[in-house]
């Protein structure tokens, strides 16, 4: 069974966030997860992308993780009026 | 949990544009009629595409994102999803007054197999717009939240015949 600190382990190494949070949702079965990734490295990618680099990172744990739910992936510039407001950040 | 989440989205999910296209789009294949798990074979779709035989299934995934502006491969029917992030996708899709074709992928783990390697994309559910893959129920979510499906689906209704 993958834990949270696997999931934290790997999109640490791979995707150095300056930010991130994994929630375990699994409520004790299976392995379903939610994460927010804020990172240098999806400057200039899109949601899409992002989202593959995400999976990319997680590889080896996603053959065992039943879900995982991706809240967020910004970079640093998205992630900041997001934290003072609490709103969407509108980037268009 | 996952139970629970799923029977609960169940109720609250109206499927009757969707139900109709399901059958319409897809029922000449043939092979992913809904059935219970606890069938006997011999009730089961005989025109399975033999094991390891790829080609023909990512011909198959091919002709459906080609055949279907809106396209979704999940886990249940539209009108039964059988998993909440498939439940939801279905849901944004029905905010839009599109037909969507869909293929409930539990019921056939080589397609399952097939379109994750179509895709690159290793979860379902996956949506395919105008033959281009989307992504799954956060992507198609955060789409329908900053306006970018309403755009992308714009010509998609406005191509359909009115029903």
């Amino acid at each position: 069974m993958v834990t949270k600190e696997q999931v934290e382990a790997s999109l640490t190494s791979k995707l150095k966030p300056i930010h991130l949070e994994v929630t375990d949702i699994s409520g004790g079965c299976g392995s379903s997860f939610e994460v927010e990734v804020v990172s240098e490295q999806f400057e200039g990618k899109r949601l899409l992308e992002r989202h593959r680099m995400v999976n990319a990172a997680l590889e080896e744990e996603m053959k065992e993780i039943h879900a995982l739910s991706i809240k967020k992936a910004q970079t640093p510039q998205q992630w900041k009026p997001s934290q003072d407001s609490a709103t969407q950040p509108k980037d268009a | 949990m996952a139970a629970a989440l799923s029977s609960r989205f169940l109720k609250t999910v109206r499927c009757n544009r969707l139900a109709s296209v399901y059958q319409n789009g897809m029922m000449r294949y043939s092979s992913s009629v809904p059935s219970d798990s606890d069938t006997h074979d011999d009730f089961k779709p005989t025109q399975k595409v033999a094991p390891g035989s790829t080609d023909s299934l990512k011909d198959l995934v091919e002709n459906d994102v080609k055949e279907n502006p809106v396209m979704i491969y999940m886990k249940g029917i539209p009108e039964a999803p059988q998993c909440g992030f498939s439940s939801l996708a279905v849901r944004v899709l029905q905010q839009y007054n599109v037909p969507v074709g869909a293929r409930n992928i539990l019921e056939d783990p080589e397609l399952k197999n097939a379109v994750k390697s179509f895709s690159h994309w290793p979860t379902f559910p996956q949506i395919f717009i105008k033959g281009e893959f989307i992504g799954g129920s956060d992507i198609i979510l955060n789409m329908h939240k900053e306006g970018e499906l309403e755009e992308k689906l714009k010509d998609v209704s406005a191509n359909q015949k009115s029903q």
